[in-house]
């Protein structure tokens, strides 16, 4: 065991040991050696400056871009959103194809996808094609029977789809 | 080993201003702790241009990572513990050197490259300015060593000597101990009469 006093005695400072070191205890930092970590310290300041002096502007800039097209957006917004044949592939059509023409549309089946993997069967795109005409939807029943024919050329079913 | 929540020091909100662009408070630290760390670093690795290698490297890295800097413990437990981290690589890269050295040597029978801290007349020039005090210090082992001269140095308690050096309280406590008795009983024996008899243990 230890005896206690030594460290203790050390611990509460100004022992004979902790004063001699101090007075032995001179060295300082050359000045070569205080000059290179001053200059480390003053080229990583003077670089966040500079990068923070070029990316205020470009921020700056990505605001006041952002700003224009959240306007644009606003002002244009409802003709840009218009959907065209050509646009996105995915197509809203009736869901059932014995629905009368005045049957409200079955809005929980609306998405179909074009994707090759989830075609709908032909039959049943049909149908829907012709409760779209029978609901007087023509544009949108013509479209999709464009997207049928690039889907199915060689299916013919003019007769449920006529206008 | 610093996560520990402790009241903030002046040297840590300096830190924290310069961590947020303040450079000014770069240099109240640097002049504060300079003399400290470089003693540290030279008492440590006993050579000079060593002592100056890893002072640099200490400061570049608080450099760098400063703003990665969070002020949960006493700046100086912050700033020592970089440099012990850096004092374990130079040690490790030594004892590599030194093992490759002398497995040329073995295989070639040719003076090994060693770097110029190493050579012995770089060594001996170090010991001629070395006190009696200070070449004890020297002999003691690097964990006893590095415990004293964080205390001395820089004023930590037992408790932030252990966390900076990544051991439990009770293996820094032993380490400070053994340090302060062998420093006494080797170098002043005359001014101190009731020191304790040496002992060789090592932690």
């Amino acid at each position: 065991m230890d005896p206690p006093d030594d460290l203790d005695e050390y611990l509460r400072g100004d022992s004979a040991l902790s004063r001699q070191y101090r007075r032995e205890s001179t060295p300082t930092t050359p000045r070569a050696l205080d000059r290179r970590v001053r200059k480390i310290s003053r080229e990583a300041h003077g670089t966040a400056q500079r990068l923070t002096q070029c990316l205020a502007p470009l921020a700056f800039a990505a605001s006041v871009l952002l700003s224009v097209a959240l306007v644009l957006a606003i002002v244009f917004g409802p003709q840009t959103a218009r959907r065209v044949d050509d646009a996105p592939r995915l197509v809203r059509v009736a869901a059932h194809a014995d629905s009368s023409p005045n049957a409200p549309l079955n809005r929980a089946r609306q998405l179909y996808s074009s994707d090759p993997q989830h075609l709908r069967a032909p039959s049943a795109w049909l149908a829907d094609i012709a409760a779209l005409r029978r609901a007087g939807r023509n544009s949108e029943a013509d479209a999709e029977l464009r997207r049928f024919r690039s889907a199915y050329p060689a299916y013919s079913a003019d007769f449920a789809i006529r206008p | 080993m610093l996560g520990h929540m402790e009241p903030l020091d002046e040297d840590a909100m300096l830190m924290v201003r310069y961590r947020d662009g303040d450079a000014d408070a770069f240099s109240t630290l640097y002049a504060r702790h300079k003399g400290p760390l470089y003693r540290y670093l030279l008492r440590q690795v006993r050579n000079a241009g060593a002592a100056a290698d890893l002072f640099q490297d200490v400061w570049w890295r608080l450099i760098a990572n400063r703003a990665r800097y969070e002020a949960r413990a006493k700046f100086a437990t912050y700033l020592f513990h970089i440099a012990h981290n850096c004092t374990i690589d130079f040690f490790r890269r030594d004892l590599t050197m030194r093992r490759a050295a002398r497995s040329d040597d073995a295989d070639a029978q040719v003076e090994p490259e060693v770097p110029e801290y190493q050579r012995p007349d770089g060594i001996a020039e170090f010991a001629e300015q070395q006190s009696a005090l200070l070449a004890a210090l020297g002999a003691l082992p690097r964990e006893q060593r590095e415990a004293f001269l964080l205390h001395e140095e820089t004023g930590l308690t037992i408790e932030e000597i252990a966390r900076v050096t990544d051991v439990g309280l009770e293996t820094a406590k032993s380490r400070l101990r053994y340090a302060i008795r062998k420093l006494k009983q080797s170098l002043l024996p005359a001014q101190i009469p009731d020191a304790q008899p040496l002992r060789t243990r090592t932690i």
